[in-house]
Order: C-alpha cells, then sequence, then structure tokens
C-alpha cells in the first residue's frame, strides 16, 4: 500500500472519508474496524495490520479497491 | 442442476466433490461419497423456483484442487477457521434451530480472521406446511445430523480466489430511527430507540411496522438484514441475531418485492457464481416459483452464510484469478 492510499485508508477507518466497495467482506472488515477505532482511537496501528492483511490476502481486492481509495 | 434420485447417485459415483440439497427422502436413499447436504424442498433451479421432493439439487463444486469434508457441533463449529484451506472456499450447512446454528449465529461476527476466509453456505430447513426437521448430511459417513454443521472445505488453485457477495434489496432510511440492542441475542424485549429505552414489540405495533420488514444494519455500504419471526408477549425473535455494538433500522419498505427482486438479481446478472443459495423469505415474497433468476441456481434457505448468519438475501460467490 502506497503512502497516499494508507493515508486514505487511515481517513476511512476514522470515518473522515466515504468509501463503498463492491466486495462485501472488504465493507465488513472496514465496518468492523471503523468500530473498534471509535471503542479505542488508539488502535490504528493494529486496525491497519488488520486491514494490510486482509489486502494481502487477497490482491484482487487490493488493486481495485486500493486504486480507488487512492483516487479519493 | 435438479437430477432424479438415479442421476444423482450416478454423479456420486463419478467421485466429484458435490454439495447436494434435497428433501430428506431423498438424500437418506444416497450412498456414501464426496458429497454434503442439507434438507430442504425448495430450489431455484435453471428452469426456475420449484418445490419438490422428488428431485435434488446438485452443485458440482468441482473448480478447486481438493476438498475435504468435516462435521463440527456448537463446542468446535469456530474451528473452520482454524482448519480451513489457506487459499479456498469453505461451504457450511447447519440446520434451521439447532445450537450449532445458533452458536454460530450469535458468535461468528466476533471471531478473529472470519473475514480472512470466504465462508458461504446455508441453513436447511423443511417444507413449511408440514412439520419437520432440518437435517444436514456427511455424505462421507452417509450419517444425517440435526444437531451439528457439515463443512466442505475447497482448496483453489493459485492465483484464484474466492469472493463471497449477495443481493439484498433492502436498505435503510438515515432519517429513520436508530435502534440498537444491550446484548447478542436472538429475541429481544427492551432495546433504545434514539436512546430511549423501549419496548420493541410495542414500537413495531404503535408504528405500525410490517414485520416482514427486516432490520438492517449498514455495514459500510453492505446491508445486513436480521428478519423478524415472531412477536409475542412482548419479545421480538429473530432468524438471525442482534448485535449490541451495531446500530439497526428497519428497512424501507419495498412497493413490489418481486419486482425489486427482479431488478436487483437482473442488475448482477454479469455475475459467474460457482455457488448461490436464497432465502425462502424471498422465495414467497417475490413469487420465484416458476421463476428463473439466472446465472442463480441453488437450495432456497432458512438462513444463509456469507461469512456470518445473514436473512433475506441472495448469497452468492465467485471465483476471481
Amino acid at each position: 500500500m502506497n503512502e497516499n492510499a494508507r493515508e486514505k485508508v487511515m481517513k476511512i477507518l476514522r470515518r473522515e472519508l466515504k468509501y463503498t466497495s463492491t466486495n462485501l467482506a472488504f465493507n465488513m472488515l472496514i465496518s468492523n474496524l471503523q468500530r473498534k477505532l471509535q471503542a479505542d482511537p488508539g488502535n490504528m496501528d493494529a486496525c491497519m495490520t488488520e486491514m494490510e492483511g486482509f489486502l494481502k490476502k487477497y490482491p484482487i481486492v487490493a488493486k481495485v479497491d486500493l486504486a480507488n481509495i487512492a483516487a479519493l | 442442476m435438479l437430477v432424479t434420485l438415479e442421476q444423482a447417485i450416478a454423479m456420486i459415483k463419478e467421485g466429484k466433490p458435490l454439495h447436494i440439497a434435497a428433501d430428506e427422502t431423498l438424500l437418506d436413499q444416497l450412498p456414501r461419497g464426496n458429497w454434503i447436504g442439507g434438507t430442504t424442498p425448495y430450489f431455484i433451479s435453471e428452469e426456475g423456483g420449484i418445490m419438490t421432493k422428488d428431485k435434488l439439487l446438485i452443485t458440482e463444486m468441482d473448480f478447486g484442487v481438493e476438498a475435504r469434508i468435516a462435521v463440527y457441533g456448537k463446542y468446535n463449529v469456530f474451528q473452520i477457521v482454524e482448519e480451513c484451506f489457506d487459499n479456498g472456499l469453505t461451504l457450511l450447512i447447519m440446520p434451521f434451530s439447532s445450537a450449532v446454528a445458533a452458536k454460530y449465529s450469535k458468535e461468528a461476527p466476533d471471531v478473529e480472521e472470519l473475514l480472512m476466509h470466504p465462508i458461504i453456505g446455508w441453513i436447511s430447513g423443511y417444507d413449511l406446511d408440514l412439520p419437520g426437521e432440518a437435517k444436514v448430511y456427511d455424505g462421507t459417513t452417509g450419517e444425517a445430523y440435526t444437531d451439528k454443521a457439515v463443512v466442505m472445505y475447497i482448496r483453489l488453485p493459485e492465483g484464484k480466489s474466492a469472493m463471497v457477495n449477495m443481493i439484498n434489496i433492502f436498505t435503510d432510511d438515515k432519517t429513520d430511527p436508530v435502534i440498537r440492542f444491550p446484548e447478542n441475542d436472538l429475541s429481544a424485549g427492551k432495546c433504545t430507540i434514539n436512546g430511549q429505552e423501549v419496548n420493541l414489540a410495542e414500537f413495531l405495533v404503535k408504528k405500525g411496522i410490517d414485520p416482514q420488514l427486516p432490520l438492517v444494519a449498514d455495514h459500510n455500504g453492505s446491508y445486513i438484514n436480521t428478519s423478524i419471526k415472531a412477536v409475542e408477549n412482548g419479545v421480538v425473535d429473530f432468524f438471525a441475531p442482534v448485535f449490541k455494538n451495531i446500530e439497526y433500522r428497519f428497512a424501507v419498505p419495498v412497493k413490489d418485492y418481486e419486482e425489486e427482486f427482479l431488478k436487483s438479481v437482473h442488475a448482477a446478472e454479469d455475475r459467474k457464481p460457482v455457488f448461490s443459495c436464497n432465502c425462502i423469505r424471498n422465495f414467497q415474497s417475490a413469487d420465484l416459483n416458476g421463476k428463473k433468476i439466472l446465472p442463480y441456481v441453488g437450495p432456497v434457505t432458512f438462513g444463509e452464510v456469507a461469512y456470518q448468519l445473514v436473512n433475506q438475501t441472495l448469497v452468492y460467490c465467485e471465483i476471481f484469478g
């Protein structure tokens, strides 16, 4: 994940930016991580680790969604 | 595909991994083999929706390079997250009203790494006009269970990924009141509505809300439904649990269920599902008997699994890469 996409993903997790994927699991993950972060804003590193693990596992999501997110 | 008992037996003998949905009288007659099954007499076939106890709906799960079958109870069902293939698809069937289905439905969203493993499945059922008992089958032993989950793990070729998705006609209206529940549960008395403690059953009656409308939770634009099973003695029973840390609203009423459902299917008709299943409420409310909804062919279910238990949706899986 490049720095631009990373910053925007963090904004999405903080609900400062809105992005909806066509991928169900990715939307569910974003929603879960938003709730985790809302409960404890200090959780960002752990949330990003989880996000990166997901994107590594699903390169198709990473390719399409990260490009879309970077363009936000 | 919808097949006769003789055809099903021949397909099992070929040895391909199979998913089989049928009435229990047919499933009971199948030979041992590389298959898992669940009971339902309702199907969406290539020829359209149908209720029959004379045929079986078979899905060939032969897009992988290896398939394994396992059986779990309520105490170990979440081992599926550890025992699945690292790059695969997990197909899960659980009987309606079973303890294992209740356990899975309540706890799945909190299971670590659940979303890291594509899981699709359904809740088996029975003829709604007769007293019945939902069952699942492990074809390798021929055993039928009313209290266990059967799983087929499919390992995908390198470079391929499974993606689980769903078709859901329901959305919310963000100006509607927000409903929250005090705990993860399959029934609810008290809840808060816009922060005020309220009895949900009384709220339903007072506001004249159609109990056929599900509660919906917005998961970053993907809506997860929770359907109402019954409203009795001040308690609302659900087909899937509500969760304490989730915001709910009642779904926006649908003017023409059939039209909305078929429109949603039409919008997704370019997909290439290797497996799909569809809720009995969609079957009934969209009057799918005799209607084709290609490319979606599969069992009509008492609940669907798209990672977690969902309601009133059509769930499907595609393979990419």
